[in-house]
């Protein structure tokens, strides 16, 4: 078994440690004897998305915005062909930002994004820094449930972005935040989902931090539309992690 | 800058007398007392730095993200061994209560400081209150890498305050490392800027796969910069393909560079045309860098070539900088890691070393360390895995996350061993039959470990003190 990763725009988008996602998906996908072939494609670089199982954007500055857009313009009607089709795609901090709908910045302008996910964002001053842990929505809940052996039903991460972000009606939320602020500090909302592209401001890497989310994300690359299980591994130590900053986080 | 005839006011006074009598509780009560007097004295005069640095002929200021400790220390040693009475803050103490703090210090009882020279190690975040306060005459820059995040956002920020605080500073000269892109960037339109670099020919290496740049886009016009070689990070001959940005000359040029054990390198300054040897006890290429902008502040001081070629070779670390122990009978190496770029630096300098391996990870994640650990899949702890280190003991706040992080660099489970606890942890690293140990430790545990070893074991003698302030 293969799976297709595309990394987008490496480059730009390579900060707090988001890559090791990357590291983790490779390790859990080849401790189960998968193998991964990761493509990088970088700023300039054109190209449709069919040929991959896993589109990963990680998050970066925002002061690449502007220029990130100008690249993913040209190539995000191919993103959201892909995600139609049910190709799997995590975009994290201003990654999901830029997925969006669109970005309004504090002067009024607006960005157009992606349109993968019905949300958009708001930049203000506000900076929302810390850890954060949610409560997953009853339908992620029962699909982590599937695709894992793992009792997990919160996600975990370190949130570390500014403006605001929020869903649109058809908007779906990774889950409900229990500590930390989430989307936009009001609403409990954190992140979104659309068929298989999951967006999020959790950091982390939210993968390693999460081995249940990253079991999920495997199954849906390997298969898109049928309910696969994957061979369970010894995840001691990851759920000790995880439930050892949970502690924390309710306590 | 001699601006000894201010008039200070009775809150200057009431604030120094505060100020000197919480010095002397801390030192009652066995506190540290790095920064609470000047908490406290800046309660009561908020304008005490600039009374008590206008008492001062020379203000030296070092910023940056990696390197400011020791390249403060170093400048701050080399005065001392040329006769200039100077004094310096310490890491820990480099936001504006630890620099009040420090003056404070060097005063005597009826105010008058002692030194004639400061050398400041002054915090990234801090700089736009420290620096238009004390007016140094010369700010040295190290380089901008990614810390603490959680702490100060984005380094643009960093870089934008610093920008912004110069420009009320024109009489301020500048000494930038032209290998950062980002330390150019804070020079850019000013007039009196000297720059440093390291130039190496035979180097001209590919970035390692696993390194990490940010700093590789054009602050002019914002495109991806192209290299003709790197050194680590984004640090290099850069230039821009758009527009007319890249590395400028150095005044102060590192030649002949030989890490591969004690540094060693030649100094060329452009304008004599002069060259100085340098044999330093350090180790570590980042260590380059280090030396080579303290010479170089050293020597826009007036500090004589000669002087700084005999005393660095007697010049060795403040704590936490490759500091060594006995322990167990076995070298015990401590370094802080703080950050990425720091990390694979300190590997790459203790990981050549001969012999089995035992290694402590100790991560918290206080204020201090930076709430934010997912810089631990940045830093490239692939290297720990190597058939001569036999076992990595995890330990702090974040010990859990740390082992994940190393299993998912392919180290056996097996050799992780997961030890929350100093004491433990410390314990556990002694049992190991190996030939050295070493410890990384994020900033807040490093004090304690420095501690137990020197309780449980015993340091390694260097030369002493050389009356810098210590860590601890
Ligand atoms: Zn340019």
């Amino acid at each position: 078994m293969r799976i297709r990763v595309c990394h987008l725009y490496p480059d730009v988008l390579n900060l707090y440690g988001d890559r090791g996602n990357l590291l983790v998906f490779h390790r859990r996908a080849q401790w189960r004897g998968i193998e991964l072939d990761v493509d990088q494609f970088l700023l300039g670089d054109r190209g449709d998305f069919s040929s991959y199982d896993f589109i990963f954007m990680g998050g970066g500055a925002d002061s690449r915005r502007t220029l990130l857009l100008k690249n993913l313009e040209i190539i995000a009607p191919y993103i959201v062909d892909a995600v139609e089709k049910g190709t799997v795609l995590l975009a994290i901090g201003l990654g999901f930002q830029l997925l969006g709908r669109y970005i309004k910045t504090e002067d009024g302008d607006v960005m157009v994004g992606a349109g993968v996910f019905d949300a958009y964002t708001e930049m203000d001053s506000s900076r929302s820094v810390g850890d954060i842990l949610l409560e997953a929505t009853a339908d992620l809940q029962e699909e982590l449930k599937k695709a894992g052996n793992m009792d997990i039903t919160t996600l975990i991460g370190f949130e570390n972005h500014s403006g605001r972000t929020y869903l649109g009606e058809q908007g779906k939320a990774l889950g409900r935040v229990i500590k930390g602020k989430g989307n936009n500090g009001k609403d409990r909302t954190e992140g979104a989902y659309y068929k298989n592209a999951f967006g999020t401001f959790l950091h982390g890497p939210v993968l390693a931090k999460n081995p249940h989310f990253a079991d999920l994300l495997l199954v849906k690359a390997l298969s898109p539309q049928e309910e696969i299980s994957l061979e369970p591994l010894d995840d001691s130590l990851e759920i000790l992690a995880h439930n050892t900053m949970k502690k924390r986080l309710i306590r | 800058m001699n601006k000894n005839s201010i008039n200070k006011g009775f809150r200057f006074w009431l604030a120094f007398y505060a100020g000197r009598f919480s010095v002397f509780l801390c030192r009652l009560f066995r506190l540290s007392g790095t920064s609470l007097p000047g908490a406290v004295a800046l309660r009561i005069c908020p304008q005490l730095l600039f009374y008590l640095a206008s008492a001062y002929e020379k203000i030296i200021a070092v910023t940056g993200t990696n390197g400011k400790t020791t390249t403060t220390n170093l400048i701050t040693y080399y005065l001392r061994q040329a006769g200039v009475p100077v004094i310096g803050n310490g890491e820990g103490a480099n936001m504006i209560t630890g620099v009040v703090t420090a003056l404070i210090k060097d005063c005597n009882f009826f105010g008058a400081a002692q030194s004639r020279t400061v050398v400041l190690e002054v915090d990234e975040g801090s700089v736009g209150k420290i620096l238009p306060a004390v007016k140094p005459d010369l700010i040295v820059v190290t380089n901008y890498f990614r810390d603490q995040l959680d702490r100060y956002s984005e380094l643009d920020h960093i870089i934008t305050l610093l920008r912004n605080t110069i420009d009320g500073l024109p009489e301020t000269e500048l000494l930038l490392n032209a290998d950062d892109p980002l330390v150019v960037a804070v020079g850019r339109g000013r007039p009196a800027v000297r720059y440093y670099g390291v130039e190496v020919e035979k180097d001209c290496k590919e970035p390692e796969k696993n390194e990490i740049r940010e700093g590789g886009f054009c602050p002019e016009c914002g495109e991806l910069l192209v290299y003709n070689y790197y050194h680590y990070g984004q640090l290099g001959d850069y230039r821009c393909t758009k527009c007319s940005f890249k590395r400028p000359e150095a005044d102060f040029v590192a030649l002949d560079v030989d890490d591969s054990d004690l540094l060693h390198f030649t100094l060329h300054v452009q304008n004599k045309n002069s060259s100085i040897d340098l044999h330093s006890q350090l180790r570590g290429f980042y260590n380059v860098y280090n030396i080579l902008a303290a010479s170089a502040a050293a020597l826009i001081i007036s500090i004589p070539e000669q002087s700084i070629e005999a005393s660095l070779p007697d010049y060795s670390t403040a704590t936490g900088r490759l500091e060594q122990f006995i322990y167990h009978g076995r070298l015990c190496t401590l370094a802080l890691i703080k950050n990425p770029i720091g990390v694979n630096e300190v590997m790459k300098t203790i990981l050549p070393q001969e012999g089995k391996k035992a290694f402590l990870i100790a991560i918290n994640d206080l204020a201090g360390d930076g709430k934010d650990v997912s810089w631990l899949w940045d830093a490239d702890f692939e290297k720990l895995n190597h058939p001569m280190i036999s076992k990595v003991v995890c330990s702090g706040r974040r010990a859990a996350e740390m082992a994940v992080r190393l299993k998912y660099a392919g180290l056996a489970t097996s050799k992780i061993v997961l030890e929350p606890g100093c004491r433990e942890s410390l314990d556990v690293l002694g049992l190991q039959q190996v030939d050295q140990y070493y410890i990384l430790a994020s900033y807040t545990s490093l004090f304690n470990y420095a501690k137990l070893l020197r309780k449980m074991g015993k340091a390694v003698a260097k030369d002493a003190d050389q009356g810098l302030p210590s860590l601890s």
